[in-house]
């Protein structure tokens, strides 16, 4: 039993050993750092949601040399950022693996110095694609039985056997979520061409509210989203829509919930039609807008 | 069964509270010291910190299941209510009888699960901040 506990321990220790070249610190104001992935020789990929707002940034590659970086670009959809380093590095080769429920996962975090640290904790949940919030679509549901320090958010993910599973991102009550190696295989290729990831974008802000009895039957619909917010000069506020409308409909997909309507607004419906349904004042109006690249934030 | 005073040894809980408003943290400190307390500086000497910088995290975009949304009057209401408006008020404002707003606010409590107006504009804006979406 004893010979066991310690073949277990020494064999996560050697794998953490033989993977720390994969992490690196970024520094950040006031002696923190954030954990990054040392994604390719010289591309670095971190935490879009904790990465300061710098195109220049100073970091400690692993074993302890400063190197520096220039941001590439960011995808707050997506919390993915990706740097280029200065002088390339010679990280191991991240070979992508799949995970699931109840499987083991190492996360890995760089320490500010040099060094690395370590957590480990099972695969809560590994289920299918899911969109965030500000819109972008990450190709797994990947959640961690483990917690995180904020300047380990950033580094990678393995599976037992080594594989890269993708990168620790926290998520809402500080869980831990992963970021699978499919999304940034698709996102970081083109953050490195483009700088960004055009996503469609209408200007405005909805909120779900219930549809008033007495518009229901014109409606068709018991729920729908109203306008609470334009930004100005935006497509939907040129083609009339005011705050308090309440849509119904963006191009025949119902607003009843806010996924149906976001699968109307990926990166190829730029410069497309949206076909409004909306109800202003009692009565039922139908708008054209035409769909803009998402401005940057 | 009667209460039997003991000697309980004084309970110190040092709290820190990180501010980054420079104004707002002199005001808090100034507060502190008002009530009798003693300021403490550095997280070291803190048994619990709290901080104004909320890291809301990376989130999944919300879904609603259709049940207990609220119509576009009753945000109305709400929206008076958040601004201290007394059901006699807000009749006048939206211009409908102080009956149908009383009806309204019932509406709303339940909906919020909250047992005051206070309650359920703190629930309301969570839920509003939570469930708004910019597309």
């Amino acid at each position: 039993m004893t010979e066991l506990l310690e073949q277990f321990s020494s064999e996560l220790a050697a794998r953490t050993a033989a993977l720390q070249g994969a992490t690196a610190a970024i520094r950040r104001a006031r002696e923190r750092h954030l954990s990054a992935i040392v994604w390719r020789p010289d591309v670095v990929v971190a935490s879009e949601q904790s990465l300061p707002e710098r195109d220049e940034f100073e970091l400690v590659m692993p074993g302890g040399t400063q190197a520096a970086a220039k941001l590439a670009g960011r995808d707050p959809g997506t919390n993915i950022a990706v740097l280029r380093l200065s002088q390339p590095a010679s990280p191991p080769v991240l070979v992508p693996g799949e995970t699931q429920a109840g499987a083991l996962a190492l996360a890995l975090g760089a320490d500010g110095t040099g060094g690395v640290s370590a957590r480990l904790g099972l695969v809560n949940l590994a289920g299918t694609q899911w969109h965030s919030v500000a819109g972008g679509l990450i190709d797994r549901r990947i959640v961690l039985d483990l917690r995180l320090g904020r300047a380990e958010e950033g580094g990678p993910v393995f599976s037992a056997a080594g594989a890269f599973l993708g990168m620790s991102t926290l998520g809402p009550r500080a869980r831990v979520l992963v970021i699978p190696a499919a999304t940034l295989e698709r996102i970081v290729p083109i953050l490195l061409k483009e700088g960004r990831v055009a996503r469609g974008w209408l200007g405005v802000a909805l909120h779900p509210v219930a549809v008033p009895d007495a518009l229901r039957e014109t409606a068709g619909q018991a729920s729908g989203m109203m306008v609470m917010s334009l930004a100005e000069g935006g497509p939907a506020a040129k083609a009339g829509i005011v705050a308090g409308d309440i849509v119904l409909s963006v191009n025949d997909a119902a607003a009843s919930g806010f996924r149906r309507i976001a699968g109307q607004f990926a990166a190829d419906s730029i410069g497309r039609k949206a076909a409004l349904r909306v109800i202003r004042g009692g009565n039922l109006l139908s708008l054209d807008a035409v769909i803009e690249a998402r401005p940057p934030t | 069964m009667s209460a039997v005073p003991q000697a309980v040894p004084a309970l110190v809980i040092r709290v820190l509270v990180h501010v980054t408003d420079p104004v707002r943290r002199e005001v808090l400190r100034q507060l502190v010291i008002d009530a009798g307390h003693l300021p403490v500086d550095s997280p070291m000497d803190a048994d619990a910190v709290l901080s104004d910088q909320v890291h809301a995290g990376f989130a999944a975009m919300p879904e609603h299941s259709g049940q207990g949304l609220f119509t576009p009057r009753e945000l109305e209401v709400l929206g008076a209510i958040g601004d201290g408006l007394t059901n006699k008020m807000i009749a006048r404002r939206l211009e409908i009888s102080p009956h149908t707003v009383k009806f309204h606010v019932e509406s709303l409590l339940r909906k919020l699960g909250a047992r005051t107006r206070a309650e359920a504009v703190a629930k309301a804006r969570e839920h509003r901040l939570s469930n708004t979406v910019e597309l």
